[in-house]
C-alpha cells in the first residue's frame, strides 16, 4: 500500500527518500494553510482520492498528536483547521504536561486563570504545575498578571494577549489600584460642564422646552470637552465617559435620557428638595444616637454636640 | 406605637398642659382604651383632677370616647397631639393666606379647642386691644374674618356633644352661623347677659384641611425649584384643580381637563405660563420627578399624582439624609441600589466607581444603619457553601420611611428635653428679668423719671444680661430646630399616609 501509494504521487515527489507518509503530510497541511476555515473527510478524498482510508486516518492522528491541527465537528461531519503557528511553537520541545497546561491557560484568553483552577483541571501537583508555569513563562508562552478584583491574585495567560478590563480594570487603574482621585476629578470637570451648559438655560429666549433643551448633552460632547482639556494622560473612550458619567447619575446632580436618535443625553439638574430640616440639627446625624437616652452616659440635656452646636 | 414616639407626646402634653394631663394621657399610653375608674386606680391622682385632664384632652381631640360592653372608656389619639408641633406652621400659613386677624382668631379657636363663634371673637377683640400692634380691633371686621375662614374650610363645626349617643353626622359642615352681632358688641362692653345666639354652635380646626394645604406647598415648591417659579405655580393651579375633582387624600386626582387649565392659568397674573402654557405642562410631565401624568387618548386631561409624588420626595429626604449622614459617595451607592432595585458588592464598586475598600466599607456601613437590606440568594442544588450563594442589596423604602420618622421622634424629643433643660437651669434669671420688665411697665405708666427707670435696669449686671441673651438665643435656636425636623416628619408621615 505504502509503495503504491508512493508510485502514484511519483511525479510529484520532490524526494523519494523521504518517508512517502510525510509528502502527504506536507500536502495535508498545504492543504489546510490554503483554507483556513478548515478541512473536511470529504475534502481530503476529493484532493488525495488514491488515498486509503486508514492511512488517511492515521497520519491525521499523527498530525493532530504533534499538535498541527485542532479539530472541531461541524454539522456532523469532522472539520481539521491548522493551529496558529504562534500557537504550535509549544509543541516542539515541551512534554505533555506543559502542553495540557498550555492549553487550559489558553481556553482562558485574555481573562487569564487562576493557579488554582489549573490545579483543578490539570490534576497536576502544587510543586509540578508551579515548576510547569515557571518554565512557560521563561520561555514567554505565558505571562502572569496581578488582577485588580485580588490584588494577591495573579492570573496566567497566554504572553501575546492583551489582559481583558475585567483584569486590569480598565482606564481606571494603574498598576492594580484604583485611581480615586482622577475619577474624582473627572467626576467634578464633567458636572461643571453640564453646569455651564444648565447657565446657557437662563439666556434662552425660545420658551421653557427650548430652555431645557440647551442644557442637554450628549455623552460624545462631554467626551469632546474632557479631552480637549487634556488632564488625562490615558486615552478614554467615550464608554468610559459614560461610566463617569453615570456616577453623576448616582450623586443625582444629573439626569440621563434616551434621544430620538437613540445617544444617551445628560442634563445638571437641581434636587426636589433642599436639605431636610432633620439633619439641620445635631440629633439627625448624631453618631450616638442609640445610646442616647433620658439617664446614662448620653443624655439630650448633657450632649456635648448640642452644647458645641448652640455655642 | 413605639416608646420614643410616646414619650415625645408625653413630654408635648407636659409642656403644653401640665403635669397632670400628661399623667393621664402616659396612663392611657400604657393601657390604651379603659374607663374613668381604671386611669384613677393606676395613676393614684384624685377623680376631679382626671375628670379635668380628660375634659381637656377630649375638647383638644386627643381622647376620644366611646360606649362598650364594659362601660363609657376612653383612648387616647396619639397622632393629633403630635400636630401641637405643626400650630405655628398652621397660623403662618392661615396669616399669610387670611391676615392677622385671622391669625389671632385661629390661636383662639387652637388654644381652647373647640369655642363658639361668639366667644372667640369676644376674645379676639380683648386681644388686639392689649396688643402693642396697632390694629384697630372692630367687631364686624373679626366677624368677617372668622367668616372668610370657614369659608377656606380651616374652621370646621365641631360635632363634640354633651351626651354619647347623639352622633350626628359625620360629614365636616361649614354651615355659617348666624349670630347677633350687637350681642357680641354689648358682651365686650361687659354685659354679661347678652346672649349671642350661638351658645351650642362650637367651632374647632380642620386639621385635615391645613395638613392637605401644607402638603400641597411642598409640591409647589418642589417643582419650583425643579423647573422654574412658572411651573411652581401652574402646580399650585392644577392643584385647586384637583379639588374640584377629587376626594382629599386620593393616590391621583381625577383627569383634569386642559381647557380647564387653560382657563385657569388665564385668570392669574403670568403671562409667560399663559404664553407656554403647553410646553410647561409637557415639562411637568416628562420630569423625572412624575408628579403630573397625561390620560386619556386624545391626551388632553392630566392627573396629579399625589402616591407617586410623595414617594418621590420621600426618596428625595432619604438621599438627602444618607448624604449629610455618611457623605456623598455613600449617596452614591444608596441611589445606585435604589436605581438598580437588587445589586451585588461587585457592582456597586464598579458602576459607583468607588475603590473596592471604601465601597464595601460605605455599603456596609448603610447596611448596619439599615439603609440597605441584604437578601441571599443560593444556587438550587449545590452545596451551601458561602461562594455559591449570592448577596444582593437592596431597599426596603418603607422601612427606611418608618426608621427615619422614628429618627424624627428622637430629634424633636431630645431638642424638647434639652430646651426644656435650658431654661429650668436658667430659671432664676429668666424670672428675674420678667419681674423687672413689669417693674419697668408698671413705673412708666405711673410716670416714673428716667433715673428710677434706668436705677431698675442696673439691677441686672452686665454679666447677667449678656448670660440672659445667650440663653434666649438658644432657646430661640432650638425652637426653631424643632419646627425645620417636623418639616422632615411631615413629608415623611405624608409618604406613609399615602403608601
Amino acid at each position: 500500500m505504502e509503495t503504491e501509494a508512493g508510485t502514484s504521487k511519483e511525479q510529484n515527489a520532490i524526494n523519494t527518500d523521504t518517508n512517502p507518509f510525510e509528502i502527504i503530510e506536507q500536502k495535508i497541511l498545504a492543504l489546510a494553510q490554503a483554507r483556513p476555515k478548515g478541512i473536511t473527510d470529504k475534502d481530503l478524498i476529493i484532493e488525495m482520492p488514491e488515498l486509503p482510508v486508514k492511512e488517511r486516518a492515521q497520519i491525521i492522528n499523527k498530525l493532530l498528536s504533534q499538535g498541527h491541527f485542532d479539530l472541531f465537528k461541524q454539522s456532523g461531519s469532522l472539520l481539521y483547521r491548522l493551529k496558529d503557528p504562534s500557537k504550535a511553537k509549544i509543541a516542539k520541545g515541551a512534554d505533555n504536561e506543559e502542553k495540557i497546561v498550555y492549553s487550559i491557560i489558553e481556553e482562558a484568553g485574555n481573562k487569564g486563570i487562576w493557579i488554582r483552577d489549573i490545579r483543578f483541571k490539570s490534576n497536576l501537583m502544587p510543586t509540578q504545575l508551579s515548576k510547569i508555569l515557571k518554565s512557560l513563562e521563561i520561555k514567554k508562552f505565558i505571562k502572569a498578571v496581578k488582577s485588580v478584583a485580588a490584588s494577591k491574585k495573579k492570573v496566567y495567560m497566554l504572553y501575546n494577549l492583551e489582559p481583558d478590563t475585567s483584569v486590569t480594570g480598565g482606564a481606571w487603574y494603574q498598576d492594580q489600584d484604583f485611581e480615586a482621585e482622577f475619577v474624582d476629578v473627572l467626576n467634578q470637570q464633567c458636572y461643571r460642564f453640564l453646569e455651564k451648559k444648565r447657565e446657557q438655560m437662563n439666556s434662552c429666549r425660545g420658551g421653557p422646552i427650548m430652555a431645557r433643551n440647551v442644557t442637554f448633552a450628549s455623552s460624545k460632547e462631554v467626551w469632546k470637552f474632557i479631552s480637549d482639556l487634556g488632564i488625562s494622560k490615558v486615552k478614554l473612550s467615550v464608554e468610559d465617559l459614560e461610566m463617569i458619567l453615570n456616577t453623576l447619575v448616582y450623586d443625582g446632580k444629573v439626569e440621563r435620557t434616551l434621544s430620538s436618535d437613540g445617544s444617551i443625553l445628560y442634563r445638571a439638574i437641581e434636587p426636589l428638595l433642599d436639605s431636610p430640616g432633620l439633619i439641620k440639627s445635631t440629633c439627625g446625624v448624631c453618631p450616638v444616637r442609640k445610646h442616647c437616652y433620658d439617664i446614662g452616659d448620653v443624655t439630650p440635656t448633657k450632649c456635648q454636640y448640642i452644647t458645641e452646636w448652640l455655642e | 406605637m413605639s416608646v420614643i414616639c410616646r414619650k415625645l407626646c408625653s413630654s408635648i402634653l407636659s409642656e403644653h398642659f401640665g403635669q397632670i394631663v400628661q399623667r393621664v394621657a402616659e396612663d392611657l399610653f400604657k393601657h390604651d382604651a379603659r374607663p374613668l375608674e381604671l386611669i384613677c386606680c393606676t395613676t393614684h391622682l384624685p377623680l376631679t383632677k382626671i375628670k379635668e385632664a380628660l375634659c381637656v384632652l377630649i375638647k383638644h381631640g386627643f381622647v376620644v370616647y366611646g360606649q362598650t360592653e364594659r362601660g363609657l372608656e376612653y383612648s387616647l389619639i396619639h397622632q393629633n397631639i403630635l400636630l401641637i408641633l405643626r400650630y405655628p406652621k398652621y397660623m403662618f400659613f392661615v396669616k399669610t393666606m387670611c391676615g392677622d386677624e385671622s391669625e389671632m382668631i385661629l390661636e383662639e379657636v387652637l388654644m381652647s379647642g373647640y369655642i363658639t363663634a361668639s366667644e372667640v371673637i369676644t376674645k379676639t377683640y380683648k386681644k388686639i386691644e392689649q396688643s402693642p400692634s396697632g390694629l384697630q380691633p372692630s367687631v364686624p371686621v373679626l366677624k368677617e374674618k372668622f367668616e372668610l375662614l370657614v369659608k377656606n374650610q380651616f374652621l370646621t363645626r365641631s360635632l363634640c356633644t354633651d351626651t354619647v349617643e347623639e352622633k350626628t353626622n359625620e360629614k365636616p359642615d361649614f354651615t355659617l352661623p348666624d349670630f347677633n352681632l350687637a350681642a357680641v358688641i354689648k358682651k365686650i362692653e361687659g354685659d354679661n347677659n347678652s346672649d349671642p345666639g350661638d351658645s351650642k354652635i362650637y367651632w374647632k380646626v380642620n386639621f385635615d384641611r391645613l395638613i392637605q394645604d401644607l402638603r400641597d406647598q411642598i409640591i409647589v415648591s418642589a417643582i419650583s425649584r425643579r423647573l422654574d417659579e412658572n411651573a411652581g405655580e401652574l402646580m399650585r393651579q392644577l392643584l385647586f384643580l384637583m379639588y374640584l375633582r377629587t376626594a382629599s387624600w386620593a393616590h391621583t386626582s381625577n383627569p383634569i381637563p386642559l381647557t380647564e387649565i387653560k382657563e385657569a392659568v388665564k385668570k392669574i397674573n403670568y403671562p409667560l405660563l399663559a404664553h407656554h402654557l403647553d410646553q410647561y405642562l409637557h415639562l411637568i410631565e416628562e420630569d423625572s420627578s412624575q408628579f403630573l401624568k397625561r390620560v386619556g387618548e386624545s391626551g388632553g386631561h392630566f392627573c396629579v399624582n399625589m402616591k407617586e409624588a410623595f414617594e418621590q420626595l420621600a426618596w428625595a429626604t432619604l438621599e438627602n439624609i444618607v448624604t449629610e449622614r455618611f457623605g456623598s459617595k455613600a449617596a452614591r451607592i444608596f441611589r445606585l441600589v435604589r436605581d438598580k432595585k437588587y445589586i451585588e458588592q461587585e457592582q456597586i464598586q464598579q458602576l459607583a466607581m468607588i475603590p473596592a475598600k471604601e465601597a464595601k466599607h460605605l455599603t456596609y456601613t448603610l447596611l448596619q444603619e439599615n439603609y440597605l437590606q441584604i437578601q441571599e440568594i443560593k444556587k438550587s442544588g449545590v452545596s451551601a457553601a458561602p461562594i455559591k450563594t449570592f448577596f444582593l442589596f437592596h431597599i426596603d423604602l418603607n422601612l427606611v420611611v418608618y426608621m427615619e420618622v422614628q429618627h424624627c421622634y428622637q430629634a424633636l424629643y431630645n431638642i424638647m428635653q434639652r430646651r426644656e433643660y435650658e431654661i429650668s437651669s436658667n430659671k432664676r434669671m429668666i424670672d428675674k428679668q420678667l419681674r423687672m420688665q413689669t417693674l419697668t411697665t408698671n413705673l412708666k405708666e405711673h410716670g416714673a423719671t428716667e433715673e428710677q427707670l434706668a436705677e431698675i435696669a442696673d439691677l441686672m449686671t452686665p454679666s447677667e444680661k449678656q448670660q440672659l441673651e445667650k440663653v434666649q438665643n438658644t432657646i430661640k435656636k432650638l425652637g426653631i430646630t424643632e419646627l425645620q425636623i417636623d418639616d422632615t416628619l411631615f413629608l415623611l408621615t405624608m409618604y406613609l399616609r399615602y403608601h
